[in-house]
């Protein structure tokens, strides 16, 4: 049975069992303010009382389809479904990241694009190919649409001069069209400068830097081309934006390998450090497989996460700010009861461009046939857009369509998945049943905290 | 067994036991015709601590406590901004302009727009009619006989306690329980006896009991008549008492209104039963 109620300590390997499949048409959560009944069609969760608990469950173990929605039917509830099978039909571009450098000035062993090159010649995106990107992202762009344009790599740094022309230039046409555009970069952070600063604090980018610890754990995994560590060199560099961020925001993301599993740690020291957020993911998938995820490394990340998301209640509950990316968005998402046939807009509305002008599902298929999407002179290949689309449906990925939180992961990276499979889903579930249970107690607790519950009034 | 909606998926697509189809928003009235829903005008009564509007008028229906004796009078202008205003066009599509109403009521919402941006939660001068007022009246020439005194404005929407930041939920103070559907158009009742032509409401006979002579001349009655002895029918003109009125339908509708069946008043016991 479902059961985080009655204990002090919730384990990851408590998780995993509690979280594991049973029904795709229900999930039971025990928190500890209550039961709870999460329906995946919709995400629409509910507080039940201890029969109805005892009657789903029973229903839930027998996996009997009829009873389950007779049950439901009585309690004004239904089964039907939210999402369809049918793809997203001509999705507009909204949003596109420029691989402005295919080159990088670290080494780490686990990066997806393989040093910076994806495995190819190093080299830098021209300035015509950047703006006709730019010219690609405002195509159908209407007066009070929002798009964003994000700069990757390799490091995008780089490659300064045509990160700045291409960011004036989507400025410009945005506000001749009325429409508004947002920025981000992706960057290592070794190359700051603080004209950088100034520059993304007038375009108001989302810096996102990739810090993977502190010293020595980020310094193992980050290291410069000729080996000595970044870590400080990283910190002394952003340092200045930390202080300057207004319009902009500096995050730090970490990838998270079996050499670097202290996140508690680091998410203390880099939101102490003045980071917007901090974010955590697991590495899955590496090129040379080297530091990849296992099952129980993940089990260790999940009890970091849960260690994480711990504090992150207290904070909340105390009514201090604890920018924990992961949690934020899990309770942003889960208050709305977000549900999407995708893991992410790759291939619809988002799509990567590489330093040679061809596009492809996301950031992470620059070069790789497995996600080519056409080219900026010919525009969106839209037969493998569809083909990409219907494929890629959550209702056509195994073993989803058996599990309760598809909606809410989508079925996962398509990246990951395509290259490795889906070797996290007891994580990504473990992560999810926790979330769902702080989710319920964050709620009784903290109502106002998710904005829109008048129960603080009075 | 209780079960209760969580997150706001859960609680947009819940249908609580014993509400009906149309409590839910892809299926309320609201969707086809809105504004028989709820009566949004209602938040206006007590926009001002102290008294009480008329929903749609600068009417004063109450006052409490030492602006008892304001009932009656007219709110003409709160800070600085006029509540009515004249109305000048032409009488006939194409005829010249002229002044067609000195004093018409400007729409709550709009008027009070920026006194609320500007005075939400504080004190603001409100100018009310000298006496008692029970048609509209223009603002004056002269405003120094107007009865001038210091309100509090009552803010829309509620504020968290917590957070002191706005809640997407009306001010709690502004309407009482039943309020907001209170003064709402019978929807059934009123239009059911009003409209004609193919409104959804107007699905009805008309003229029942019909008898057609050897001239071409019909006898009948309206189906609004109370008696439908002597057969004739009687013109409607919203007075007549030997027509079923609106009042009558809204106490008594189950017992006026009858069954027609082909155009005749329909009696139990009829060979057609």
């Amino acid at each position: 049975m479902s059961d985080l109620g009655d204990t002090q300590t919730v384990t990851a390997r408590r998780l995993f069992e509690v979280s594991a499949p049973v029904s795709p048409d229900l999930h039971l959560v025990r928190s500890q303010v209550g039961l709870h009944l999460l329906l995946p069609n919709g995400n629409r969760l509910f507080d039940v009382d201890a029969a109805t608990f005892e009657s789903l469950e029973a229903v839930r173990q027998s996996a009997n389809g009829g009873a389950l929605e007779e049950l439901l039917r009585a309690k004004g509830l239904d089964l039907r479904k939210f999402i369809d099978d049918a793809p997203v039909v001509d999705p507009q571009v909204r949003a596109l990241s420029l691989a402005v450098a295919q080159k990088c000035n670290l080494g780490c062993t686990y990066c997806y694009a393989q040093q910076g090159t994806f495995g190819g010649p190093a080299k830098n995106m021209p300035l015509q190919t950047a703006l006709l990107a730019v010219d690609l992202l405002f195509k159908d762009v209407r007066s009070g649409d929002r798009v964003n344009l994000s700069f990757l790599g390799g490091e995008p740094l780089v490659n300064r001069s045509v990160i700045r022309s291409a960011t004036e230039r989507a400025r410009q046409v945005s506000s001749e069209k009325g429409a508004e555009v947002t920025f981000s970069i992706t960057t290592n952070g070794t190359l700051l400068t603080p004209e950088d600063g100034d520059f993304f604090e007038q375009y108001g980018f989302a810096v996102t830097v990739s810090l993977d610890g502190l010293g020595q754990d980020h310094d193992q995994l980050r290291p410069f081309k000729g080996g000595q560590g970044s870590f400080a060199r990283v910190i002394q560099r952003v340092a200045p934006l930390i202080a300057q961020q207004r319009q902009m925001q500096v995050s730090a993301r970490v990838t998270v390998t079996p050499r670097n599993l202290t996140l508690k740690e680091t998410l203390d020291a880099f939101v102490a450090f003045g980071f917007h957020s901090v974010g955590f993911s697991p590495l899955l998938r590496s090129p040379t497989g080297s530091d990849e995820m296992t099952l129980s490394d993940l089990e260790m990340m999940l009890d970091q996460m849960v260690m994480c998301g711990e504090e992150f209640e207290r904070r909340v509950i105390a009514g201090q700010r604890y920018p924990f990316a992961n949690m934020v968005n899990a309770m942003r998402e889960i208050h709305r009861g977000t549900h999407r046939p995708y893991p992410c807009g790759a291939g619809a509305g988002y799509l990567g461009v590489s330093a040679d002008g061809d596009l492809s599902a996301c950031h992470r298929f620059v070069g790789d046939e497995d996600g080519a999407m056409g080219d900026l002179v010919n525009g969106v290949d839209r037969g493998k857009q569809v083909m990409w689309l219907t494929e890629r449906h959550v209702h056509r990925q195994q073993p989803c369509q058996q599990c309760w939180a598809r909606y809410m992961c989508g079925g996962g990276c398509h990246h990951e998945v395509i290259k490795r499979g889906r070797p996290a889903c007891d994580y990504i579930r473990g992560w999810l049943h926790y979330c769902l249970s702080a989710y319920s107690s964050l709620v009784s607790a903290r109502p106002d905290y998710f904005g829109s519950q008048p129960a603080t009034t009075h | 067994m209780t079960i209760n909606p969580k997150n706001l998926t859960a609680q947009l697509h819940f249908r609580a036991a014993g509400n009906p189809p149309t409590t839910m928003p892809e299926t309320a009235i609201s969707n086809s015709y809105p504004g028989l829903e709820f009566d949004f005008r209602n938040i206006w009564r007590r926009l001002f601590v102290g008294i009480e509007l008329h929903e749609s008028d600068n009417y004063v229906v109450r006052g409490f406590g030492k602006h008892r004796n304001l009932v009656g009078h007219r709110l003409l202008i709160v800070a600085g901004d006029p509540t009515v205003t004249a109305v000048v066009g032409p009488q006939m599509p194409g005829g010249s302009s002229g002044q067609l109403s000195d004093a018409t009521m400007l729409e709550w919402s709009n008027s009070m727009a920026r006194v609320l941006h500007r005075h939400a939660g504080r004190m603001v001068k409100c100018e009310f009619t000298a006496n008692i007022e029970p048609q509209p009246v223009p603002i004056p020439d002269n405003r120094r006989g107007l009865l001038s005194l210091q309100l509090r404005v009552r803010p829309i929407f509620a504020s968290s306690k917590t957070t002191r930041g706005a809640l997407p939920v009306i001010e709690q103070s502004l309407v009482e329980p039943g309020e907001l559907t209170q003064s709402l158009c019978s929807p059934w009742q009123n239009d059911y006896r009003e409209c004609a032509c193919y409104y959804w409401a107007a699905s009805r006979p008309d003229y029942v009991n019909v008898d057609l002579n050897e001239r071409g001349v019909t006898t009948g009655n309206n189906w609004l008549a109370k008696n439908r002895d002597p057969k004739e029918y009687v013109p409607d003109d919203f007075a007549d008492s030997r027509l079923i009125g609106y009042e009558d339908l809204f106490q008594n509708w189950q017992a006026l209104l009858q069954f027609v069946v082909e155009g005749k008043d329909y009696s139990p016991g009829d060979k057609s039963d």
